[in-house]
């Protein structure tokens, strides 16, 4: 079998096949772009990405979940008793302003998904209690007990008009 | 593509203008004249909004459908089929679907004409069921056929469009492709010629 | 330490000497043509095909309800759906060309001798696999041609003799092509790629069993191999840049030359389109079934269109080397047959009219006439080319092949 000889290596030889592989490796680089966003949320998810939400049918003390990109998200009218409770403490094991979590103090609006494995708590008594370990929440969405290491989060919203709000656009 | 139709290669070749404007007269033609009874299911007010047309311009067509919502027409099934006796197909796809494209829905759109007796009829299609939307049978002065003529164009521009509406970033994307592949491959070929070049004969 | 991982392997596991021997060291013969990068290019495009075949079964929904409106949705609304699509889309048309142009240049060559018989004949469980791969993803989109495409193709098997028709509702699964044939249709059809990767195996396996073949036709001495990297992987990564050019140019500017108009219309079990063609890879076995006015015959006839490529290496007596490279008469019969197999795929497009169909079956007579004279006329041509006395460089092969031959038995 004849050999290859690549004893007497040129310099010109060695940078175009060093070129051509960078080149090639750019290139297949590019191409697993539209593979790797093909994997995204197509664009009719997307439209769907913000949802209206009429408040007007809550009643105080009520507390509404509706579907936001595929999560829960509670609404609560809360009642000034549980505005004026949640306004004197900064919560348990991540102590945050209540006035920071709410753009009206009456509405507290949090995705209703456990920080801790993405369970959905459960609306007992003031708070939440998320049973599938035991993770408690009051009426700000404010981890009290673990093991969720974080609050509820809030997502990102806007009032629209007095009774209405808009879910996704902040 | 398939000889089914001999009328279509006789068809004047159809040149689609997919620019902004155009498409925009040709949804507002399309809204008054087609939308009745035609719906686009697979094209929603926001792809037009993508496109580049103005949101305003937008609404004005949409009504109280939501920006989102499938540019669906209001005339239900039943009541189609008893006014035509058929159910007038969706044109998403109109312009892919027929073996001519776009040159034969122009054609057809502008085919239409006064029988002898009175009836209206199609030169292309003497079987629709389709009434003459822009009523160009009717037109006898030029300067309302051309006009029609223009209208039909927006319209099938538009159709184009919809059927199509990935085609500018496309091509777009073509170029950077092939260009990329010119140069590789010319990459390549030199390796090649210095690799070979190496083999004792 | 990457050398220390590799001598672990090597402990264990044959690595370095697998890549050595069958991959970067594969004794390769010199005088390839370009001819032969067809086998490489069709391996990239089953895996191009493979990858966007995956991707797009995560957008795709195999229900006679959602299908069409899934293609849309994969075409307007998933990111970059329209490429994964039309390069799926095009690709089938590719590969097809590709693995044509791979059977021709054996068939030319007469690559198909022994001792490569079971490459010809994997070769050829490869085209079945592929066609009905083929097959079975175009009724996805269940638009028009789709549906009436598997709906004449599932007919085929009514010729199966005693349980035709039973054969044709099980193969569909409901008395009309339906919802479950399409979701059946669309689990072969995610499953038959991996049958064509194990046949693709077994394919190389006996490749590196016989080596490859090459332009004059015989196995070459040592001396004239040369190791298949770099020479073979550079010529190939080459060949591969100038079809990407070509796949791609399609793709991004003429996507819909390979769609047929009617399938961009919903499936209607109540209307069939007034022109169904199969697609262009098909249309010359097409010609073939429309040839014979018997509906069993016409079967019968296209399943053997096929299958017939495989009695090749019997059916050509000759002992010259290297097919229509030294062979006048195997030359032009090679291309009256190509030339014969356009018209039928000519003739398989247009709609029959009399006269499509007189010349649908004088190309039918001259497709398998090709094959029946082909034992008289290679042992005729033999003959007559021994008798005009061959030219040195042609005797030299013989005498060096039959060395090479003798020397393989002694081993």
């Amino acid at each position: 079998m004849a050999e290859y000889d690549d004893l007497d290596d040129t310099g010109r030889r060695d940078f175009l096949l060093k070129v051509t592989t960078v080149v090639t490796g750019a290139g297949a680089v590019a191409a697993s772009i539209p593979f790797v966003a093909s994997m995204n949320p197509s664009a009719e998810l997307l439209a769907k990405a913000n949802t209206e939400v009429d408040l007007s049918d809550i009643p105080v003390g009520g507390m509404h979940t509706v579907a936001w990109q595929g999560k829960p998200i509670f609404i609560l009218h809360r009642t000034p008793e549980s505005i004026k409770a949640m306004e004197a403490t900064n919560g348990g094991l991540k102590p945050e302003q209540d006035s920071d979590r709410v753009k009206k103090p009456e509405w507290l609006v949090v995705i209703g998904v456990c920080t801790h494995m993405g369970c959905v708590p459960n609306k007992e008594g003031p708070g939440w209690t998320c049973h599938c370990h035991g993770s408690q929440y009051d009426d700000s969405g404010r981890v009290l007990r673990g093991p969720a290491p974080n609050n509820l989060e809030v997502p990102p919203y806007r009032f629209i008009a007095d009774n209405k709000i808009m879910i996704g656009q902040a | 593509m398939s000889p089914t139709f001999a009328a279509e290669n006789k068809l004047e070749k159809f040149q689609t203008d997919t620019s902004v404007i155009a498409v925009e007269r040709g949804v507002d033609t399309f809204m008054n004249a087609c939308h009745g009874c035609h719906s686009l299911k697979y094209v929603h007010y926001r792809d037009l909004a993508r496109f580049g047309i103005d949101k305003e311009r937008i609404a004005t067509w949409r009504g109280d459908s939501t920006l989102d919502s499938a540019m669906t027409s209001l005339l239900s099934d039943e009541a189609a089929l008893q006014s035509f006796g058929k159910v007038p197909p969706d044109l998403s796809m109109i312009v892919m679907a027929r073996e001519g494209g776009a040159s034969y829905v122009f054609a057809y759109l502008t085919g239409y004409y006064l029988t002898p007796e009175g009836m209206t009829s199609n030169h292309l299609f003497p079987l629709t069921k389709m009434p003459d939307a822009l009523e160009i049978s009717t037109a006898t002065d030029s300067v309302k056929r051309s006009e029609i003529m223009e209208q039909a164009h927006d319209i099938v521009s538009f159709l184009s469009w919809a059927a199509d509406p990935q085609k500018a970033e496309r091509e777009s994307l073509g170029y950077y492709v092939i260009g990329y592949l010119i140069i590789l491959t010319v990459l390549l070929y030199n390796v090649k010629l210095q690799v070979w070049s190496k083999l004792k004969t | 330490m990457a050398n220390k991982i590799i001598a672990w392997i090597d402990h264990r596991f044959p690595l370095t000497s697998f890549i050595k021997h069958e991959l970067t060291g594969y004794p390769t013969p010199r005088n390839l043509s370009y001819w032969w990068n067809f086998g490489f290019l069709a391996g990239i495009v089953l895996m191009l095909q493979v990858l966007t075949g995956l991707f797009l079964a995560m957008h795709y929904k195999p229900d006679a309800a959602m299908a069409f409106d899934s293609i849309q949705h994969i075409m307007r609304d998933v990111n970059y759906g329209w490429l994964l699509r039309f390069m799926h889309s095009t690709g089938a048309s590719a590969f097809f060309l590709v693995i044509y142009i791979h059977m021709a240049r054996t068939l030319y060559y007469g690559s198909y001798r022994a001792p490569r018989e079971l490459m010809w004949w994997t070769g050829q469980g490869l085209l079945l696999l592929l066609m009905a791969t083929a097959f079975m993803g175009y009724l996805l989109p269940w638009g028009q041609m789709s549906f009436w495409g598997a709906t004449v193709i599932t007919n085929l098997f009514r010729a199966t003799p005693f349980i035709g028709d039973q054969v044709v509702v099980w193969l569909r699964g409901d008395y009309a092509v339906g919802d479950d044939t399409l979701t059946r249709f669309f689990a072969l059809h995610y499953l038959f790629p991996f049958l064509i990767i194990g046949a693709v195996v077994i394919h190389l396996v006996a490749l590196h069993s016989v080596r490859s073949s090459n332009p004059s036709g015989i196995d070459l001495a040592d001396k004239d191999n040369i190791p298949f990297h770099p020479y073979y992987t550079i010529k190939d990564f080459y060949g591969l840049g100038v079809f990407l050019m070509a796949y791609f140019l399609v793709v991004f500017f003429f996507p819909h030359s390979v769609l047929e108009p009617a399938n961009n219309i919903p499936a209607n079990p109540l209307i069939t389109p007034d022109h169904i063609v199969p697609e262009w890879y098909f249309l010359p076995f097409y010609a073939i079934l429309r040839a014979v006015p018997n509906m069993v015959g016409g079967v019968v006839a296209m399943g053997l269109s096929v299958i017939v490529f495989a009695f090749m290496p019997f059916l050509d007596r000759s002992r010259i080397p290297g097919g229509g490279r030294y062979r006048p008469v195997y030359r032009i019969m090679f291309y009256l047959f190509i030339l014969d197999i356009l018209v039928l795929g000519y003739v398989g497009y247009v709609p029959p009219t009399s006269k499509t169909i007189i010349i649908g079956q004088v190309a039918t007579f001259i497709y398998f006439g090709s094959f029946i004279l082909l034992p008289f006329i290679s042992k005729a041509e033999d003959k007559w080319l021994f008798k005009r006395g061959l030219p040195p460089k042609i005797l030299a092969l013989i005498a060096s092949e039959e060395q090479e031959i003798a020397k393989r038995g002694k081993r």
